[in-house]
């Protein structure tokens, strides 16, 4: 009876414990084979300052923990660094070197790379819609609901900019004026260039 | 003669200048109100043009963007608001000190140019602004903070009241059994019938059924059950981070972002349709927006502060990530995001109403293949599938796992 009662109580006890294994808030949880689960490469979007982290997997003799993953060499230990400047992608645009204030030289030099098509127009109504229409709103009317909330988002149709060229829309784009900030780290030259030709569109309304 | 003729004309041009310059003096400081257009007409135009071309920057009663625009006929000459409006880089380069000042006050924004516009669109546009100043309406206070729904979060009280009740009835429980040890004690101590104390001695209801070998065997049995599938759903959660929540540095709000605002996820995670990773945005994609926007709607201006002083000094904001897929399987955004056009809520559920982000699914493996093999292929405009949709005719639904979703090196090498 006395055993029953001493081996009951610890079943019960450790599926307490096994419980809390689970995630939640800021607990991640138990890990199954953690010696598996963390890149032994430096993983971009990852980082690991603690040096002892994960010590008590290490199969080697080695002091530094299997989970640690930090560059050191790195500013702020980051894993991720920019390219090394003036670098160019390969089989993209040459890099856009016109400076923001050159506005009236963009406006006047540049044309759009790529055809006026179904297919250009499509893409570029779609990434109109994921990266400008909160602002400029759906048709470039009326501001978005950021844009109501920003202030000083102006209508594509207005006297102002209803006639403004292709070279103008895709320097504003890249690099922004007055409060409209540059948008040439979040989209490719090719995904600006087709933005300009759905906004042109949208001009003529 | 001639010459006191011309001293004459001389004199009387002089008159006239000098009562032009003055009357000219007297309209720049008293305004030119009574020059501006009040024909309802002319207001209607005005107001047309107004709301597509100035609005977006200037109200009539309020700063925006750029001044509030209330009696703004009274600040300027005509001719130098037509010239300001139709070309006001031209103006503030000329070194006109109240240009000047205003391009400083307004954080070195120019205005944007209207060089289209005749004298009189101008004109009507001041009437439309005249109009609303003499007949203005007074605003209610805006209040476009998006608050919380208090009602929508459980009351604190009502874990109170439960763990008060709780209190009380084990209050109770302890009183009761020390009312019964004192009669028990209160009987053995006093002289009784035989008949009573043999009632005594017969066990009480509730012990003799406690003591029933059959109940102890059933509770002893589910009790084992209950245990067993708890600690077996126990076993299963190890390596599983579902409901994963950790606090992150800045209190990013993706309700207010995806949800309030509808910012597409895309916006932001620039990676997603492009590479391995969806990407966390660097600060430079905040101050898209919140160059303009200081003030939140859940913390005012501390947690967005945070922003302006890693773009200050150039520090790398430390987020905690979430979603942890062990380094043995591999993933791909853009494979699934951009070819097999999943929504993102696929995967990482309504995140468009979480103020915390948490791991949504669990990310097991058997989560992975039930997908692939209830999927059917996107194969729709995409030529690369041609071939093989051809051949997959007449054998029924082209999933994900008829395309080699099951095999183990798509994940795992």
């Amino acid at each position: 009876m006395k055993f029953n009662k001493v081996f009951t109580l610890l079943v019960a006890s450790g599926a307490a414990l096994l419980i809390s294994c689970g995630a939640g808030d800021d607990n991640a949880g138990y890990e199954y084979a953690p010696n598996m689960y963390h890149s032994v490469a430096y993983e971009p979007l990852k980082q690991v300052k603690d040096k002892e982290s994960g010590l008590w997997v290490n199969s080697t003799e080695e002091e530094i923990g299997e989970y640690y993953s930090s560059n050191p060499n790195n500013e702020f230990e980051m894993n991720m660094l920019l390219p090394v400047e003036n670098t160019v992608k390969r089989g993209d645009f040459l890099p856009y070197r016109i400076p923001k204030d050159s506005l009236a030289l963009a406006a006047a030099t540049l044309t759009n790379p790529l055809p006026n098509t179904k297919e250009v127009l499509a893409d570029g109504k779609a990434l109109y819609g994921r990266f400008c229409g909160h602002c400029h709103g759906s048709n470039g009317t009326e501001p978005g609901l950021v844009g109501e909330r920003y202030a000083g988002v102006p209508s594509y149709t207005s006297a102002a900019v209803k006639n403004i060229t292709e070279g103008h829309i895709f320097h504003v784009i890249s690099l922004g004026k007055g409060r409209m900030a540059a948008h040439d780290s979040q989209l490719s030259q090719e995904e600006r260039w087709k933005i300009v030709r759905y906004v042109q569109t949208l001009q003529k309304q | 003669m001639a010459s006191k003729h011309s001293i004459k004309r001389n004199f009387k041009v002089f008159v006239v200048l000098f009562s032009l310059w003055l009357s000219y003096g007297s309209q720049a400081a008293f305004a030119q109100a009574s020059a501006v257009p009040t024909d309802a007409e002319t207001i209607k135009a005005g107001e047309s043009l107004f709301k597509q071309n100035c609005k977006a920057c200037h109200s009539v009663q309020s700063r925006v963007v750029g001044p509030a625009l209330k009696n703004v006929y009274d600040r300027k000459d005509l001719p130098w608001i037509y010239a300001f409006v139709k070309n006001p880089v031209k103006v503030i380069k000329s070194g006109d000190e109240y240009a000047v000042n205003l391009f400083e006050e307004y954080n070195q924004i120019e205005m944007t140019g209207f060089p289209s516009f005749t004298d009189e669109e101008i004109g009507s546009i001041l009437a439309y602004v005249k109009d609303q100043t003499d007949n203005a309406v007074v605003a209610e206070p805006a209040t476009a903070d998006l608050k919380a729904d208090p009602a929508a979060s459980p009351s604190p009280y009502v874990n109170a009241i439960i763990i008060g009740g709780l209190v009380v009835l084990v209050i109770l429980l302890i009183v009761l059994a020390m009312i019964i040890s004192k009669l028990r004690s209160y009987l053995s101590n006093t002289e009784l019938s035989e008949e009573d104390q043999e009632y005594i001695a017969k066990p009480d209801g509730i012990f003799a059924t406690l003591r029933n070998k059959a109940l102890i065997g059933i509770v002893i049995a589910v009790v084992t059950a209950v245990v067993t599938k708890a600690t077996i759903d126990a076993l299963f959660t190890i390596g599983v981070q579902q409901g994963y929540a950790p606090t992150q540095p800045i209190k990013y709000s993706h309700k207010v972002h995806a949800g309030d605002y509808k910012i597409d996820c895309n916006y932001c995670h620039t990676g997603v349709r492009k590479s391995k990773n969806a990407n966390i945005p660097s600060p430079n994609i905040c101050m898209n927006c919140h160059s303009a926007i200081d003030k939140g709607a859940n913390t005012g201006t501390e947690e967005i502060q945070k922003i302006y002083d890693a773009v200050e000094n150039n520090t790398p904001i430390e987020w905690v990530r979430v979603h942890n897929l062990p380094d043995l399987a591999y993933f791909n955004h853009s494979q699934h995001v951009e070819v097999g056009k999943v929504a993102c809520q696929t995967c990482h559920g309504p995140v468009e109403e979480m103020e915390v982000v948490k791991q949504y699914a669990n990310l097991t493996m058997g989560w992975c293949i039930n997908c692939h093999r209830d999927t059917p292929l996107n194969t729709k405009g995409n030529g690369y599938y041609d071939k093989l949709v051809e051949i997959h005719e007449g054998k029924g639904e082209f999933t994900v796992a008829e395309n080699g979703g099951l095999d183990c090196a798509k994940c795992h090498y």
